[in-house]
């Protein structure tokens, strides 16, 4: 892959790190359930590119290969996580996760 | 990873697999218009309407939809996700033994019976109410 | 190996039968199938097997500790019936849950490879949010699987960064060829290989539920079915701490020296924290999700000071710990069942209309508070001689007002049942398979105390 190696390595790693920091801040912040699984998505997706362009600076193809467990466990998690967000609507009629405050010490 | 250089006549398999993937939507449309009830077209306010995967348009969009509906398209992604894992055995499948053969049988043998289960559960019935 | 696949066709199997509605048949199944799968387990030992280029490794740590996790589950559903007692649908979709999760704590124990080391994870936690949730219209049970999933899909992404960074800069995902990369780096190891390690830490302090990262703990364990609540704190901490430390001692053992002080830090706040959260609570399930997180703080200490005995006590110290939680745990099934709540009050009278409940409850609090001579009290007795003996003497002295601080609420139940005031609660019936169980249970917990160095001398 020689055209990827134009680009230098440290460009991939500064962009999934901000890729990564933007997913951490998003669940941080965001109050709204939908949009705090969107963030743990870009959390898990800017490993993937991590491990992507790693795998091609070292022509090595195991990066690879993790990233397609990488997004078969996310598209576990995705499947669950919503499945819970409707069983959490069922019962309260919104996705707001300031509702889930009946478990406190 | 050689630096092979590519010339078009190596891209012609793709265009070969685009002329099928077309072909295949181009004869079903023609062969479900063939085989068809042959009495002529008539327009009714049914067939006008919208078509919204098979759901019946209920006034707003924003109005929830079917936990069925929902159901489905998460098992949809679910199996769709998993055929990822064909993807690094078919590139290495002229390197393959039968042996790899029949690990590839195993897994799509579990996703089927993972198939079987949702089915059995009821998880694809349309009409049953809960 | 052979246990991997023989729990994965036990639960394709116990699938099939439940979706056939053959209801009796499931729990008989598993119990024969938990048993092939230990007698298997176990057939291996001494062996050392390595499979598919090393990302499996099959030696005496790895089989201990998935026998560990396979008596989990065979506890475990010792007391289902107890617990789904009234339930007229198969079940099926949670027995098999609780077996997939068992799979991927027997991956975590065994992996030599981070690729199946993530696997084996996210096996485990996948199960554990739905099995969070499997009481499907209690908003309680519904909350805790939503902040279990939010809460652990969150450490995932720590995690994953972090062995991308690893991956990044040793070029392998194995974890022999890490700690090569870090014996050639001499002394020299690039701050973004730290960055990635730090970040494979913080994931896994979120697993194990250590302080910092340890706030979700509390709400899930709470929320939680409580035959579930004592799956996750014994199946999941088992798990997550025999990967800690197969990650520890294998694959960043050259960086220890420089790691200690980060784990001291951790589990010192783990065990003051969890203690002193733990005293102030009177709902019991609370209770022992926080006293969890100081058993946590115990077993990182294991991790400070790695002996060649560290991994024999860790493995006492987890299985005094599973069993005194399971039977407590058990024997507040019960009682939940009956009064309805997990309040102290409700174990008034005890002692009186159910000794041998009273007996083993007992028992169970006094091992995890570390009295003498039961099991609980050697595994810490066990842990503190190693850990003063690598010189942290004053990390020892810290455990030991932890476990001081314990015996305040772990006693809680015990002098409820045996010396309360005030109107004695009813008896509760049950039948004489839960007491034989129970009784055994408790007698084991006796008997490891007075033999630590059979389970200490097996690895």
């Amino acid at each position: 892959m020689p055209n990827l190696q134009i680009i230098p390595l440290d460009y991939y790693i500064i962009f999934c790190s901000a890729l990564f920091a933007i997913g951490v801040v998003g669940v941080l912040v965001k109050r709204n359930a939908l949009v705090i699984f969107m963030s743990i998505e870009l959390m898990l997706n800017s490993a993937n590119l991590l491990l992507a362009a790693f795998s091609a600076y070292r022509n090595d193809p195991a990066g690879q290969i993790f990233v397609f467990f990488i997004m078969v466990v996310a598209a576990a998690e995705v499947a669950i996580g919503l499945a819970l967000l409707v069983m959490i609507y069922r019962s309260t009629h919104t996705i707001d996760i300031n509702v889930l405050n009946k478990l406190k010490w | 990873m050689t630096d092979k250089i590519y010339v078009p006549a190596d891209y012609v398999p793709i265009l070969i697999q685009s002329l099928v993937a077309l072909g295949f939507v181009a004869l079903t449309m023609f062969a479900t218009h063939f085989i068809s009830s042959k009495r002529k077209r008539i327009r009714t306010l049914r067939k006008d309407e919208n078509f919204e995967c098979g759901i019946e348009v209920q006034g707003n969009a924003r109005f929830p939809f079917s936990v069925k509906y929902f159901l489905v398209a998460i098992l949809f992604v679910l199996f769709d996700v998993e055929i990822i894992f064909f993807y690094p055995w078919a590139i290495n499948f002229l390197q393959m033994e039968w042996r790899e053969f029949f690990v590839m049988l195993l897994f799509v043998a579990l996703l089927l019976f993972g198939f079987y289960y949702i089915y059995e559960k009821g998880a694809l019935e349309w009409n049953n109410d809960e | 190996m052979k246990a991997i696949i023989a729990l994965s066709i036990l639960a394709v199997l116990n699938m099939f039968f439940g979706v056939r509605k053959m209801k009796k048949v499931l729990l008989p199944l598993i119990f024969i199938g938990l048993i092939i799968t230990m007698i298997l387990n176990i057939s291996d030992w001494g062996k050392s097997v390595h499979y598919f280029n090393e990302m499996f490794i099959a030696d005496n740590f790895s089989i201990a500790f998935s026998s560990v996790l396979i008596l989990i589950g065979i506890l475990i559903f010792m007391f289902a019936n107890i617990y789904y007692k009234g339930v007229e649908r198969p079940l099926e979709d949670i027995y098999a849950l609780i077996l997939f999760a068992i799979i991927g704590g027997i991956v975590m124990a065994s992996f030599g490879n981070l690729i199946l080391f993530f696997v084996g994870l996210e096996t485990l936690s996948i199960s554990f949010y739905v099995l969070a949730g499997s009481k499907k219209f209690d908003i309680a049970s519904n909350e805790a699987a939503m902040k279990y999933f939010l809460t652990g899909s969150f450490a995932t992404g720590f995690l994953l960064f972090g062995i991308a960074l690893v991956y990044g800069v040793s070029g392998s995902f194995n974890l022999e060829a890490i700690n090569t990369y870090i014996l050639g780096c001499n002394g020299n190891v690039p701050m973004i290989f730290i960055a990635g390690m730090l970040l494979i830490f913080i994931g896994m302090s979120f697993k194990i539920a250590a302080v910092p990262f340890h706030f979700w703990s509390p709400d899930v364990y709470t929320g939680s079915p409580t035959l579930i609540t004592a799956f996750m704190t014994t199946a999941g901490k088992v798990a997550s701490i025999a990967a800690f430390y197969r990650l520890i001692t294998i694959a960043f053992i050259s960086l220890h020296s420089e790691l200690t002080t980060t784990l001291t830090v951790i589990a010192v706040l783990t065990i003051i924290v969890g203690n002193l959260s733990a005293v102030y609570q009177d709902n019991l399930k609370r209770m022992f999700a926080y006293s969890g997180v100081a058993q946590s703080g115990y077993l990182l200490m294991a991790l400070i000071v790695l002996g060649p005995k560290s991994a024999g006590i860790l493995l006492f110290f987890v299985l005094s710990y599973v069993i005194a939680t399971i039977t407590a745990f058990a024997v507040l099934m019960l009682i939940r069942e009956e009064r309805g709540t997990f309040f102290i009050p409700a174990f008034r009278g005890l002692a009186k209309n159910n000794p041998v409940e009273a007996f083993a409850m007992a028992i169970a609090m006094m091992s995890l508070a570390g009295i003498p001579p039961l099991a609980g009290f050697m595994a810490k007795y066990n842990l503190f001689v190693l850990t003063a003996e690598g010189g942290y003497t004053w990390l020892v002295v810290v455990a030991v007002i932890g476990s001081m601080i314990s015996i305040y609420f772990y006693f809680k139940p015990i002098l409820a049942s045996y010396f309360s005031e005030g109107e004695p609660q009813h008896k509760i019936e049950s039948s004489v398979n839960f007491k034989i169980n129970i009784l055994v249970l408790s007698i084991l917990m006796i008997l490891l105390g007075f033999l630590p160095q059979v389970i200490i001398n097996l690895l």
